[in-house]
C-alpha cells in the first residue's frame, strides 16, 4: 500500500541572533499515524511547530504539508493546540468557541460546538465564563477549539497536562478515534509512557538536532534490552550495570554491552530482597534519558 | 478580508460591552454637558437675579431702590443682615468724597462673598446722578469700552476671529484626546493581554498576522469612532437646547464635526499603529504602558500649549503643532474652530498624517509579525531595527 506524506520537513534550520535552535533537520510524517515529536526543555520542538504553522518562518529548509508549500488555505486543515494555553476569560465557552470556529471559517459551529462539548463532557458548562472553568475543564475547551473545524493533522502540544487520569483517558480515547477515521496527530509530550502507547513513530531532538528519528520498534531495537527489577531494601551499584532509574523499590537497569544479565541477578540477590526480575527492551524513557544525557 | 472581519466585529463587540467603554462614553454627558448648560445659564441667573443689599449713607449721596435698603445707621442694618432681611450691607463713612472709604458687611458662609462689583456700580451710577453731568457722557463712564477686537498678520491684513472664544477647541480637544487615546490603548491592552494569555498563538494558527492585527486596529477603532460619533451627537443638542448656540453663529459646526471625525480616524491610525509597536514586543501591560508614555505625551502636547493656540491659533508653535503627526489633529480642531485655516495648510496637515500613518501602519505590522511571539525579553532598539529590517 502507498503511503502518503501528509507532512515533508527538509534540512530545516532556524537561527534566533546567532543561536542555532533548529539544526538542518528532516523527517517525514505518513498520514493517519501519531508522531511523536519529542524532546527536553528548549530543545526546539514548540519553534519547529510554529514553522510547520507558518507563524515563524524557517531560515533555510523546505516544509511541504499535505503535498505542498504552506498556504493559506491549509490553515483551515490544520488543528493546533499550543503548548502555553489561553483561551478569553470573560467570555463564556460558548462564545469563546464560536469565535475560534468562525476564524476557522466552520459551517454550522453551533451544532458541531455542542457535538464537541458533549464529548468532552463539558455541556453542561457551555454557557459559564472561561474563568469559572478548572484548569482541566479549560483545557479540554481548547483541545474542542482544536478540534472543532475536524482538521485533518492535529498538532498537539502536550495534551495530557493538566489533566487528571480519567480526563487523560478521555482525550487519549478521542486521539485514537481520530486517527482511527484517518487523521494524522502530531503529539508533542513529556510524558513517555503515552507516546509509548499511542505513537507509531518518533522524532527526538535534542538542542537543535536530530538524535532519534523512526519507528519505536527500529529504535528500541538498536538499544540492548534493559532490566526491571522490584526489590526490597537498599539499592547498591552493581557491577555491569551501566545506568539506574532507581524509583526506591523498583529501578531500571541499562547493562553494559557484554553483561549477562543472570549475573546481574545472582548479584543483586546478594545486595537486596529481589521480588520481581524481568528482562525487557529499554523503555522510551530510558532512551530519552540515556539520549539526553549523552549529548 | 473574512477573517479580518470576524476580528474587528470581536474586538468592536468585546470593547462596546465594556464598563470602562460605556464610563468614558458618558463622561461627557456628566462633565461637559452640564459644563456647557451651566456657562449658557449661569451668567444669565447671575445678572437676574435681585440682590437685597444694605447700605448706612453718612454723606447723603445714595438713593434707596428696589435693590438698596436705606438704614439709619449699622446697628439696625447689622440686626436686619442678622435676621437675613439683606444679604449684605455697606458704611460710606464722613469723609467718603476725599478717601473712598467704605466697610461691607456681609455674613460668614460657604458660598457668600462681599458683593463689591454691584456695590461699586451703585456708587458710581449715584455719584454720576450727582455730578449732573451729560448723558452721553454718563453712559460712556459707565461702559467706557465696546470691544470689537481685530487681529492683525505680520502683513497688516485682518484675520476673522470668531467668537466662540476657547469653548468648542476646549471640549473638542479634550474629547477627541480622549478618543483616540482610548481606543489606542484598547488596542494595546488587547494586543498584550492576547499575548500573555497565549491565544495569539491560536489565532495565527487561523489567520495571519496582518490579518489579525488590522482586524484589530479596525475593531478598537471602530468603537471608538462609535465614541466620537456620539459625542457630536452630544455637543449638537447640548448647543441646540442652551443660550451657548448664540456663541456659534458664524462657525460652520458641521464642517468642524466632519473634520473631526476624518481627524479622529487618522489620528487613531496613527496612535494605535504606535501603540502596536510597544505592544507586540511587550510580555507586560506595564512594559506596554512604559512604551507607550512617549506617544502619551505627544498626545497631550497640545493640551499643555493651549492657552497659547487659544490666544494665538495662528502663531508659529501653532502652526507648527499642526504638521506634527502626533499632535496634528487635537490643535488643527482647534484651529479651525478659532481661525479660519488657509486651505493649503489644512491639505498641508492632512498630507503629512495620512504619509505618517501609512509608514508607522507598515512598521507596525514589522514589528507584530515578530514581537508577538517574543516572550521574556525587553524590547531593545536594536531588535526593533532588525525587526524592521526583517
Amino acid at each position: 500500500m502507498m503511503t502518503v506524506k501528509i507532512l515533508d520537513v527538509k534540512e530545516l534550520t532556524k537561527r534566533f541572533d546567532t543561536k542555532i535552535v533548529l539544526d538542518n533537520i528532516s523527517f517525514d510524517v505518513e498520514k493517519g499515524v501519531i508522531f511523536g515529536l519529542l524532546g527536553p526543555n528548549g530543545a526546539g520542538k514548540t519553534t519547529m511547530i510554529r514553522i510547520i504553522l507558518d507563524i515563524l518562518r524557517a531560515d533555510h529548509g523546505d516544509i511541504d504539508i499535505f503535498g505542498r508549500k504552506f498556504d493559506d488555505a491549509l490553515k483551515a486543515r490544520i488543528g493546533y493546540l499550543p503548548e502555553e494555553r489561553g483561551l478569553y476569560q470573560k467570555i463564556t465557552v460558548f462564545e469563546c468557541l464560536k469565535y475560534f470556529a468562525e476564524l476557522k471559517e466552520v459551517k454550522k459551529s453551533d451544532d458541531k460546538i455542542d457535538f464537541w462539548l458533549n464529548k468532552v463532557e463539558l455541556y453542561d458548562y457551555k454557557s459559564k465564563k472561561i474563568e469559572e472553568l478548572s484548569k482541566g475543564m479549560q483545557q479540554k475547551v481548547q483541545l474542542v477549539a482544536a478540534f472543532i473545524h475536524n482538521p485533518e493533522l492535529l498538532i498537539l502540544d502536550e495534551p495530557f497536562s493538566g489533566l487528571d487520569p480519567l480526563n487523560t483517558k478521555l482525550i487519549k480515547d478521542i486521539l485514537v478515534d481520530q486517527k482511527r477515521e484517518g487523521k494524522t496527530i502530531i503529539l508533542s509530550t513529556h510524558q513517555m509512557d503515552q507516546v509509548e502507547r499511542m505513537c507509531d513513530r518518533i522524532l527526538l531532538i535534542n538542542r537543535g538536532k536530530r538524535v532519534l528519528y523512526g519507528s519505536l520498534a527500529e529504535i528500541k531495537g538498536n538499544y540492548k534490552e534493559s532490566v526491571v527489577v522490584e526489590y526490597e531494601g537498599k539499592l547498591k551499584r552493581v557491577e555491569g550495570v551501566k545506568k539506574v532509574n532507581d524509583y526506591g523499590k523498583y529501578a531500571e537497569l541499562s547493562l553494559e554491552e557484554d553483561t549477562d544479565p543472570q549475573e546481574i541477578l545472582k548479584k543483586l540477590v546478594e545486595v537486596v530482597g529481589v521480588r520481581k526480575f524481568e528482562l525487557k527492551a529499554p523503555s522510551l524513557n530510558e532512551i530519552f534519558i540515556e539520549v539526553v544525557e549523552n549529548a | 478580508m473574512r477573517k479580518i472581519f470576524i476580528i474587528a466585529k470581536h474586538e468592536f463587540l468585546s470593547t462596546v460591552k465594556t464598563k470602562s467603554f460605556i464610563f468614558v462614553l458618558i463622561l461627557p454627558l456628566l462633565i461637559l454637558i452640564p459644563m456647557v448648560i451651566a456657562m449658557g445659564f449661569i451668567p444669565q441667573m447671575a445678572l437676574e437675579t435681585p440682590r437685597n443689599i444694605g447700605f448706612v449713607d453718612e454723606v447723603g449721596i445714595l438713593q434707596a431702590n428696589d435693590n438698596f435698603t436705606k438704614f439709619g445707621d449699622s446697628e439696625n442694618a447689622k440686626s436686619a443682615l442678622l435676621d437675613d432681611e439683606i444679604n449684605a450691607f455697606f458704611v460710606i463713612h464722613k469723609n467718603y468724597r476725599e478717601t473712598g472709604n467704605v466697610t461691607v458687611y456681609s455674613k460668614a458662609g460657604l458660598f457668600s462673598s462681599p458683593p463689591t462689583s454691584v456695590i461699586e456700580t451703585f456708587l458710581r451710577d449715584s455719584l454720576l446722578e450727582e455730578s449732573k453731568i451729560d448723558e452721553t457722557l454718563k453712559e460712556r463712564i459707565q461702559e467706557p469700552a465696546k470691544e470689537n477686537s481685530i487681529t492683525l498678520n505680520k502683513k497688516g491684513e485682518v484675520e476673522e476671529q470668531t467668537g466662540a472664544g476657547f469653548f468648542i477647541p476646549y471640549v473638542l480637544a479634550i474629547l477627541l484626546m480622549l478618543a483616540i487615546m482610548t481606543s489606542s490603548g484598547y488596542l494595546m491592552q488587547g494586543i498584550v493581554i492576547e499575548k500573555e494569555s497565549k491565544t495569539v498563538e491560536i489565532l495565527l494558527s487561523s489567520l495571519t498576522a496582518d490579518e489579525l492585527l488590522t482586524g484589530k486596529i479596525i475593531g478598537f477603532g471602530s468603537a471608538g469612532l462609535l465614541q466620537v460619533v456620539i459625542w457630536c451627537c452630544m455637543l449638537v443638542v447640548a448647543i441646540a437646547v442652551t443660550p451657548l448656540s448664540a456663541l456659534f453663529q458664524g462657525i460652520s459646526v458641521s464642517w468642524i464635526l466632519i473634520l473631526a471625525v476624518v481627524y479622529f480616524i487618522l489620528g487613531y491610525l496613527l496612535f494605535a499603529g504606535s501603540m502596536a509597536c510597544v505592544a507586540a514586543p511587550a510580555s507586560t501591560v506595564r512594559d506596554a504602558q512604559q512604551g507607550a508614555t512617549v506617544f502619551t505625551m505627544l498626545a497631550i502636547l497640545p493640551m499643555m500649549l493651549l492657552t497659547i493656540i487659544i490666544n494665538a491659533p495662528n502663531s508659529i508653535i501653532a502652526k507648527v503643532l499642526m504638521y506634527i503627526p502626533y499632535t496634528a489633529s487635537v490643535t488643527t480642531l482647534m484651529r479651525i474652530s478659532l481661525v479660519e485655516v488657509p486651505v493649503y495648510e489644512l491639505v498641508a496637515s492632512l498630507a503629512i498624517l495620512t504619509i505618517s500613518v501609512i509608514i508607522v501602519i507598515k512598521l507596525s505590522a514589522k514589528i507584530f509579525r515578530t514581537g508577538i511571539l517574543m516572550y521574556g525579553q525587553k524590547m531593545s532598539l536594536k531588535e526593533v531595527w532588525r525587526y524592521l529590517k526583517g
